[in-house]
C-alpha cells in the first residue's frame, strides 16, 4: 500500500470505490433510487446537484454513516455489510469532511486531530502528535494547535477538520459540502488546501456547489438529481456541453 | 470566530445624577397607587414577620439550651467523646482539600467596596430593625441599634463614601471570607453562653462558658491549617504542573471520602494474618495476573481475539455468582471483566497502555483494600447499629447516594437516548416507575421487603438500606438530567467520530460525556440538593438523622436535663443548619451556570 | 485490472452489527430477570418458611383498622380502608394544588416586581421555604399548632373559627336536600352560558360591536343557578329515569365489561399501529420499516392483547364481598355503577332542603370532660393542617420559580412588537405575553402538581392517613407487603399518568403550530 504518492499527472489507478445499484429510504422517503459508479485511485469526483437530490446522502452511504439498505458498495476491495470488522476497517481508510466543521468543542485543536490516531489507529501519543504538526503546517495553521475550536474562524476550522481526517492516513476523502458554511473571503483558504490535496495524489469525492472548484481540479463530475446519477462526465464535457435537460438547466441556473 | 480585539476609545456614559432617598423611594415603593398600596401591605407583612420572629426567638420561654447542650448529639449523635479526634480529623482533612483545591483551581475573584458596602449596610440595618422591633430589655436593644448603626454606617461609607474608587474591584473575596473566619473565631473564643457543668460535689449547675467550649481548639486549628494550606498552595502553584497537579487533587478528593468513612472514622480492626496469607496475596495475584492478560488482549494485532477475551472474562465473573467464594474475588472478577472489555478499545499503545495496566493493578488493589476495611468489624464502640448519627449520618447519606448514583443515572441515560429498543424500553421503564412512585415508598420497600428477598446469609444494616434506596432513586432524577445534555448534542458530533472510526464506546467517553455533562451540572447540583433535602425522610423509617434527632430525641429527652416537648427550638436550628448548605449549594449553581454560560448560546 | 463485484459475503455472526446489537440487548433483559426471579423466589421462599402467602383477600377482610379522619373512621374491608387514604391523598393534593398555584403565581409575579420591598419579599420566601426540607417543615407546622390552646369545657359553643390543638374549626358549607337537582341546573347553565358566550363572541369578531362573551356566559350561570335553587324540585320526575339506568346495568350481564376491556384495549392497539403505517405512508408508497420500527409495531400489538387477556382475568377474579357472598370483579364493577345511579336517583327523590346551606363549628362535650368539635362546619384536623400547609409553602416556592421564568422566556422583541403595534399594557399582556408564557410554564407545572401529589405521602411522618400511612397500618397488620406495595405503585403511576394526560392535553391545545 502506497500513500501519498505524489504524481504530479496524476495517473490513475485501480477501482477504489465501487456503487452498483445502491438504494436508500429514509422511513417513507428514498434518497437514492440506484446509484451505480466506480472511482478509481487518485481521481478526483465532484458530485453537484440541487439539494435533496442525494448526493449528500450518496457520499455518506460510503463510509456507512447511513447504512443504504440495497445494491452493493465496495471500498478497497471490502465489502460495507454489517460486519463490524469491514466497517471498522473502511472507516479508518475514508477520512470525511463536514459542511459545518464539526470538531469536538471540548478538545483543543492538538486533541481534536490527535484523539483518533491515538486510541482507534493506536499510534503512540508523541507520534501522533508529530503527524499532527506536520498536517497543521501542511493545512497553513501551525500556531493554532493550543487553541480551542471556538477560537478559531470557520476557514481555520475547516481546514483543523480537514488536518484531523488526514491524520488517520485514509486513502479516500469526502468532502460534503466543505466550502457552504463558510463565508466568502475563507472559501478561498479552504479551496486551496483541497487542491494541494488532489495534487498530491489523494482520491477524492467532493461534493460542492463551487464549479470554479470543479473546473480546475475534477477529473470528472457527476450531476444528482433525484436519487440518480442524471450524467457525468469531464468537466470540459460537462460544462460546455451537457446532454441531459435537467443537467442544462441546473447550469442555467448557478452560473 | 476570531477574536477580534476591539481596542477603540469608546466615550463612557455620562454617570447617572446622585438620587436622594425620596427619589428612590418614589421611584421603587410609590411609583403608581396600585404599587403604593402594595408597599404599604408589605412593609406591614414584613414588620409584622421581623417582629413575630424575633419575639418567638426571645421569648423567654423558649429553651436553647436544648440545641446547645445536644449539639454532640445533633452533629454525631453517640460517637464515643474519647474518639472525637477522628471526627476532627476527617473535617481537617475535607479542610485542606478544600482550601488547597480553591487554590490551585484558582477560585474566587475579587469585589469592590461597593458590593462589600451594600452587604454591610443590608444586615445592619437588618440589626436595626431588629433592635427597633425586637422584645429585648433596654440594654439589648441599645447592644442591637449600636451594632446595627455601625454596620449600616460602616457600609454605607464603603458604598458612597469612596467615590470612583468604590466600584474598584480591590478586595478578594477569600480574604473577605478569611476575615469572617476569623471574627468567627475571635466570637467562639470569648462570648458565653450558659452551659451544663458538675461542681466539686458532683451536683449540676449551669455555668457560663464561652461558645463552643468544648470545640473551640480544634476548630481553631482546623482553620489556620486550612487557611495556611491555601497561602502555601497559593505559592506553589506556579511552580507546579497545572495538569498533574489538579488530577492528583482529583484522586484525593475520590479516595478520602471512602477512606475517611471506612477506615478513620471506623478504625476497622483488620485481621492481620489474614491479609498477609490471603488478602495481600489475592490483590497482587489479580493485578499482575490480570494485567499481563489485559497487555495480550489489548494487543491491536489480535483483532476480534481481544473481544473475545473480555466475554470470556464477563461470563466467567458472572458465573462466579453461581459458585461459592468469598465476595471479594467476584467483584476482582468483574472489575476485570470490565477492564478486559475495554481493553481493545481504552488499552492504547506504548505509555497509555501503561497507565491502562496501572490503572488495572490499582483498581485491583484498591478493591480488595476497601472491601477488608468494610468487613472488618470496628472498634468504635456506639450504642445502636451505626457509628455516626446526626449530621454525619445525613451528609454520609447525601453524599454516598449522590456519587453512587452518579454511574447508574449516566447508564440509565445512555440506554434511554440509545437507538437500541430494548434497553430504551428497560430504562424508560425504571425511571417512570422510580419517579412516579414517592421515595418514602421506596424507603418502606427497602425496609420491610428487601430484607425478605435476599439470600440467606446476607443481611443488610438500615443506613445501607436507605443508601440502596436513595441511590436507586435518584439515579432515576440524575438520568433525566443528563438525558438532557445528551440531547443537546448536535448530531454532527456523533457523525464526526463515526467517520474517524471509533467505536461506540470511545464515542461515548470522549465526545459525548464530556460535553454532555458540562452542559448539565448545574441540573446535577440541582440533583445534590434534592437528595440533601430527601434525606431527611430516613427519619420515617427510623434513623437517626440530624432530623429525626432534632425533632423526635431531644424533645423526648428527661434526663439530665427536661426537654419533653421542645420541638420547635431544635426544629428551627435544624432548618438554619438545612438551609446554610442548601443555600451554598444553590449558589454555586448559579455561579456555574454564569460560568459555563448555559441558557445563552 | 479492475475489482469485480462479488456475491455478497456472508458476515459471521460474531461480526454481525444488527445481530450483536440483538444479543446485547436480550443477554442485558434476561440477566436483569434473572436478577429479579433470583430475589423473587428467595422473598417467596422466606415468606413461605414465615407462613404467609401473598393474595388479596385482605382487600376484602375485616380490617380491624380505625382511620383517625376521612370519608370513613372505621372501614369494614380492606378495600374501603385503602379507599380512604385515597381519597385523603386526593383531598390534601387537589386543594393544595389549587392553592399552591393561585400563591405561587402571585409570588413569582411579585419577583417580577419593579416594587422593591414586594420583590424583596418575595425573594425571602422563595429562597426561606425552597431550601429547607419539605418534612422539617410539616413537622414545624405540626408543631406550632399542637401548642395552641386545648379545648376545655368552657370553650363550648358554636364559632365562626376556633383553633385548637385538635385543630381549626372554621364555618362552611355543607351540601343538604336538593343539591343535586340543583347541580344539574348549574351545569346546564354552564353549558348555555358556553353557547351564548360563543354566538356572542361571533358577533364581536363580524360587526366589531362589544358584546362582553365572558360576562354574558357568567351571567348564564348565574341566571341558571337562581331559578335552580327554588325551581330543583321540580326535577323529581328525573329520579325514576336514574334508577332504570340503575336497573339497566344490574341486569346486565357481567361478562360485558371485561369484553368492553378487552375491545378497548385491542382496538386501541390497532389503531395505534394504522396510525404508525400511515405515518410511514408516502405518495410513492411505503418505506421501508426498520428493525426498530418493527419493534414498535410488534410491541403495540402484543400489549393490546396482553391487556385484553387481563382484562379477562381480573374481570373473572372473584373476590368475597362485604356482605359474605361471593363475586367476580366484573360482577362488582356491575353492581358498583349500578348503585351510583340508584344513589343519583335516591338524591332526586328529596323534596324538602336548601340545596347548599352554612354551617359553622361546634365545640361540644363528649362523655366525661372529653371536649372536641362535632360534626358542624369544617374542622381541619392538626395532621392535615400539617402536611397541607407543608406541601402548599413548599410547591408554591417552586411554581414561583417557573412562572418568574416562564415570564423572562418570552423573548423582549415580543414585548417591543406588540407595543409598536399600539397595544396597551394590559392588552399586550392578556393577549401575547401570557399566552406564551403559559405554553412554557405548563409541563413544569405539571412536574410540581405531581410532585404535590406525591409529597402529600410524607403524611405518614405526622400520622395524617392518606394512602401511604394506610397501607402501612395494614401491611403491619396482616404482613401483605408486596401487594399494598403494588397498591401503592399502581394508585402513583395512575396519579402520574392522569396528570401528565391533563398536561399534554393543554400543551397540544396550546401549541404553537411549527414549521
Amino acid at each position: 500500500m502506497t500513500m501519498h504518492e505524489t504524481t504530479p499527472e496524476r495517473v490513475l489507478g485501480d477501482d477504489i470505490v465501487i456503487a452498483e445499484g445502491v438504494k436508500k429510504w429514509f422511513g417513507d422517503f428514498q434518497a437514492l433510487k440506484g446509484v451505480t459508479t466506480r472511482v478509481k485511485e487518485r481521481e478526483v469526483v465532484v458530485i453537484i446537484g440541487p439539494s435533496g437530490s442525494g448526493k449528500s446522502t450518496f457520499i455518506r452511504c460510503l463510509n456507512r454513516l447511513e447504512a443504504h439498505q440495497e445494491g452493493t458498495i465496495i471500498i478497497d476491495g471490502t465489502e460495507l455489510t454489517n460486519d463490524l470488522k469491514n466497517i471498522e476497517k473502511i472507516r479508518s481508510e475514508v477520512g470525511m469532511v463536514f459542511q459545518q466543521f464539526n470538531l469536538f468543542p471540548h478538545l483543543t485543536v492538538m486533541d481534536n486531530i490527535t484523539l483518533a490516531p491515538i486510541w482507534v489507529r493506536k499510534t503512540p501519543k508523541a507520534e501522533a502528535e508529530a503527524t499532527a504538526m506536520e498536517l497543521l503546517e501542511r493545512v497553513g495553521i501551525p500556531e493554532q494547535a493550543d487553541k480551542y475550536p471556538g477560537q478559531l474562524s470557520g476557514g481555520q476550522q475547516q481546514r483543523v477538520a480537514i488536518a484531523r481526517s488526514l491524520a488517520m492516513k485514509p486513502r479516500i476523502m469526502l468532502f460534503d459540502e466543505p466550502t457552504s458554511a463558510l463565508d466568502p473571503e475563507m472559501i478561498k483558504e479552504v479551496l486551496d488546501v483541497m487542491k494541494e490535496l488532489a495534487a498530491s495524489g489523494m482520491t477524492m469525492i467532493v461534493v460542492t456547489h463551487e464549479m470554479g472548484f470543479a473546473r480546475e481540479v475534477a477529473d470528472r463530475v457527476m450531476f444528482f438529481d433525484y436519487g440518480t446519477i442524471v450524467e457525468e462526465g469531464t468537466p470540459e464535457h460537462f460544462f460546455t456541453n451537457p446532454q441531459h435537460d435537467r443537467t442544462k438547466l441546473f447550469l442555467s441556473q448557478i452560473l | 470566530m476570531t477574536g477580534h480585539m476591539v481596542t477603540e476609545v469608546t466615550e463612557l456614559a455620562p454617570e447617572p445624577p446622585p438620587k436622594g432617598i425620596g427619589v428612590w423611594l418614589k421611584e421603587n415603593l410609590f411609583s403608581t397607587p396600585a404599587s403604593g398600596a402594595m408597599s404599604i401591605i408589605a412593609i406591614v407583612v414584613a414588620l409584622a414577620a421581623i417582629r413575630g420572629i424575633l419575639g418567638f426567638i426571645f421569648d423567654p420561654s423558649r429553651r436553647w439550651e436544648a440545641v446547645t447542650y445536644n449539639m454532640r448529639l445533633l452533629m454525631v449523635q453517640a460517637y464515643p467523646a474519647e474518639q472525637a479526634i477522628r471526627i476532627w480529623f476527617s473535617v481537617g482533612v475535607v479542610v485542606v482539600l478544600l482550601a488547597l483545591s480553591l487554590a490551585v483551581w484558582r477560585v474566587g475573584g475579587r469585589t469592590s467596596p461597593r458590593q462589600v458596602g451594600g452587604t454591610l449596610f443590608a444586615v445592619g440595618s437588618l440589626a436595626l430593625l431588629g433592635g427597633l422591633l425586637g422584645p429585648f430589655s433596654a440594654s439589648g436593644k441599645i447592644g442591637w441599634i449600636v451594632v446595627g448603626a455601625v454596620l449600616a454606617g460602616v457600609g454605607y461609607y464603603l458604598r458612597n463614601g469612596l467615590g470612583e474608587r468604590a466600584k474598584e474591584e480591590s478586595i478578594p473575596v477569600l480574604g473577605a471570607v478569611a476575615v469572617v473566619i476569623g471574627l468567627i473565631l475571635v466570637v467562639i473564643w470569648t462570648i458565653e453562653l450558659p452551659f451544663p457543668v458538675r461542681d466539686t460535689a458532683g451536683e449540676q449547675v449551669v455555668s457560663f462558658l464561652p461558645i463552643a467550649s468544648s470545640t473551640r481548639i480544634p476548630w481553631t486549628i482546623i482553620a489556620l491549617v486550612g487557611v495556611a494550606s491555601y497561602v502555601v498552595m497559593k505559592f506553589a502553584r506556579d511552580l507546579l504542573p497545572a495538569v498533574p497537579t489538579r488530577r492528583v487533587l482529583v484522586g484525593l478528593w475520590v479516595l478520602s471520602y471512602p477512606v475517611l468513612v471506612l477506615v478513620v472514622l471506623r478504625d476497622p480492626h483488620v485481621p492481620l494474618d489474614r491479609v498477609w496469607s490471603f488478602y495481600l496475596p489475592l490483590a497482587v495475584g489479580f493485578a499482575v495476573v490480570g494485567a499481563l492478560v489485559l497487555n495480550v488482549a489489548a494487543n491491536r494485532s489480535l483483532g476480534e481475539l481481544g473481544r473475545v477475551i473480555g466475554a470470556v472474562a464477563l461470563i466467567i465473573a458472572l458465573a462466579s455468582f453461581a459458585f461459592q467464594m468469598e465476595y471479594v474475588v467476584r467483584f476482582l472478577l468483574l472489575a476485570f471483566a470490565f477492564f478486559a472489555l475495554a481493553a481493545p478499545t481504552f488499552g492504547g499503545e506504548g505509555a497509555s497502555r501503561r497507565i491502562f495496566l496501572v490503572m488495572w493493578a490499582i483498581s485491583a488493589l484498591l478493591i480488595v483494600f476497601f472491601y477488608v476495611m468494610a468487613t472488618s468489624e470496628s472498634t468504635v464502640e456506639v450504642p445502636g447499629a451505626f457509628m455516626l448519627g446526626g449530621l454525619g449520618l445525613t451528609l454520609i447519606l447525601s453524599i454516598t447516594a449522590i456519587v453512587a448514583s452518579f454511574p447508574i443515572g449516566l447508564l440509565l441515560a445512555l440506554a434511554r437516548t440509545s437507538k437500541m429498543p430494548l434497553f430504551r424500553i428497560m430504562a424508560t421503564t425504571y425511571i417512570e416507575l422510580v419517579r412516579g412512585v414517592p421515595l418514602i415508598t421506596w424507603l418502606l420497600v427497602a425496609f420491610i421487603m428487601l430484607p425478605v428477598a435476599l439470600p440467606q446469609g446476607v443481611s443488610i444494616g438500615g443506613v445501607m438500606r436507605a443508601i440502596g434506596a436513595m441511590t436507586f432513586f435518584s439515579a432515576a432524577y440524575l438520568a433525566e438530567n443528563v438525558r438532557g445534555g445528551l440531547q443537546a448534542i448536535p448530531k454532527g458530533q456523533y457523525e464526526a467520530s463515526q467517520a474517524l472510526g471509533m467505536t461506540t464506546s470511545q464515542m461515548t467517553v470522549f465526545i459525548v460525556l464530556p460535553q454532555a455533562l458540562r452542559a448539565v451540572i448545574p441540573a446535577l447540583v440541582g440533583q445534590v440538593i434534592a437528595i440533601f433535602k430527601d434525606t431527611s425522610l430516613v427519619t420515617i423509617v427510623g434513623l437517626f438523622d440530624f432530623l429525626h434527632i432534632a425533632r423526635a430525641v431531644i424533645p423526648g429527652q428527661s434526663q439530665p436535663f427536661n426537654f419533653l416537648g421542645t420541638f420547635r427550638e431544635p426544629l428551627l436550628f435544624a432548618a438554619v443548619v438545612y438551609w446554610m448548605f442548601t443555600f451554598t449549594f444553590s449558589r454555586i449553581s448559579l455561579r456555574l451556570e454564569k460560568k459555563l454560560g448555559v441558557g445563552e448560546r | 485490472m479492475t475489482v469485480e463485484v462479488r456475491e455478497h459475503q456472508k458476515t459471521p455472526l460474531w461480526r454481525n452489527a444488527t445481530f450483536l446489537k440483538w444479543v446485547a440487548q436480550i443477554g442485558v433483559l434476561v440477566a436483569l430477570l434473572a436478577l429479579f426471579a433470583l430475589l423473587g423466589s428467595e422473598a417467596l421462599k422466606n415468606f413461605n418458611q414465615s407462613g404467609i402467602s401473598f393474595g388479596w383477600k385482605w382487600l376484602s377482610d375485616p380490617t380491624g383498622v380505625d382511620i383517625r379522619e376521612g370519608i370513613d373512621t372505621s372501614p369494614d374491608s380492606g378495600v374501603r380502608a385503602l379507599a380512604v387514604g385515597m381519597v385523603n391523598t386526593l383531598r390534601v393534593g387537589v386543594s393544595g394544588i389549587i392553592a399552591a398555584t393561585v400563591l405561587g403565581t402571585l409570588i413569582g409575579i411579585g419577583r417580577l416586581s419593579k416594587n422593591w420591598i414586594v420583590n424583596k419579599l418575595s425573594t425571602v420566601y422563595i429562597e426561606s421555604i425552597r431550601n429547607v426540607p419539605l418534612l422539617l417543615q410539616i413537622f414545624f407546622w405540626q408543631a406550632m399548632a399542637l401548642v395552641l390552646p386545648q379545648l376545655a369545657t368552657d370553650d363550648v359553643g358554636t364559632y365562626w373559627f376556633k383553633a385548637s390543638n385538635k385543630g381549626f374549626g372554621l364555618a362552611w358549607f355543607r351540601t343538604d336536600g336538593g343539591f343535586w337537582p340543583w347541580m344539574l341546573f348549574v351545569v346546564a347553565g354552564i353549558l348555555v352560558g358556553r353557547a351564548v358566550s360563543r354566538s356572542r363572541h361571533r358577533i364581536q369578531e363580524e360587526t366589531g360591536r362589544i358584546t362582553y362573551p365572558g360576562l354574558s356566559w357568567l351571567a348564564t350561570v348565574i341566571v341558571f343557578a337562581a331559578v335552580g335553587w327554588f325551581a330543583w324540585p321540580i326535577l323529581r320526575f328525573l329520579a325514576p329515569v336514574w334508577h332504570g339506568i340503575a336497573s339497566f346495568f344490574r341486569a346486565l350481564p357481567p361478562i360485558v365489561y371485561p369484553i368492553v376491556g378487552a375491545i378497548a384495549s385491542i382496538g386501541f392497539a390497532v389503531l395505534w399501529i394504522r396510525n404508525f403505517f400511515e405515518s410511514r405512508r408516502t405518495p410513492a408508497g411505503f418505506g421501508k420499516l426498520t428493525d426498530d420500527d418493527w419493534f414498535r409495531v410488534i410491541f403495540a400489538g402484543f400489549s393490546g392483547i396482553a391487556l385484553a387477556i387481563v382484562s379477562f382475568v381480573i374481570g373473572g377474579f372473584v373476590l368475597t364481598t362485604v356482605g359474605g357472598d361471593k363475586a367476580s370483579v366484573a360482577e362488582l364493577i356491575g353492581r358498583g355503577i349500578a348503585n351510583v345511579f340508584d344513589w343519583l336517583g335516591r338524591s332526586f327523590e328529596v323534596t324538602s332542603g336548601s340545596p347548599i346551606v352554612g354551617s359553622r363549628p361546634e365545640v361540644i362535650v363528649r362523655g366525661a370532660g372529653f371536649v372536641n368539635f362535632s360534626e358542624g362546619g369544617v374542622v381541619m384536623s392538626v395532621p392535615f393542617f400539617a402536611i397541607w400547609t407543608g406541601v402548599t409553602l413548599y410547591t408554591a416556592s417552586f411554581i414561583a420559580e417557573i412562572v418568574r421564568g416562564g415570564i423572562l422566556a418570552v423573548p423582549k422583541g415580543q414585548t417591543e412588537a406588540a407595543m409598536a403595534l399600539g397595544l396597551r399594557r394590559s392588552q399586550y399582556l392578556r393577549l401575547v405575553i401570557l399566552p406564551q408564557a403559559f405554553r412554557i410554564i405548563l409541563p413544569p407545572m405539571g412536574n410540581q402538581y405531581l410532585n404535590l401529589m406525591k409529597n402529600t405521602s410524607l403524611g405518614i411522618a405526622v400520622a395524617f392517613p392518606e394512602i401511604v400511612q394506610v397501607g402501612t397500618t395494614i401491611l403491619n397488620q396482616t404482613g401483605q407487603s408486596l401487594p399494598v406495595v403494588l397498591v401503592w405503585m399502581g394508585f402513583f403511576v395512575s396519579l402520574s399518568l392522569g396528570i401528565s394526560a391533563i398536561v399534554n392535553y393543554y400543551n397540544r391545545k396550546m401549541m404553537i403550530v411549527e414549521r
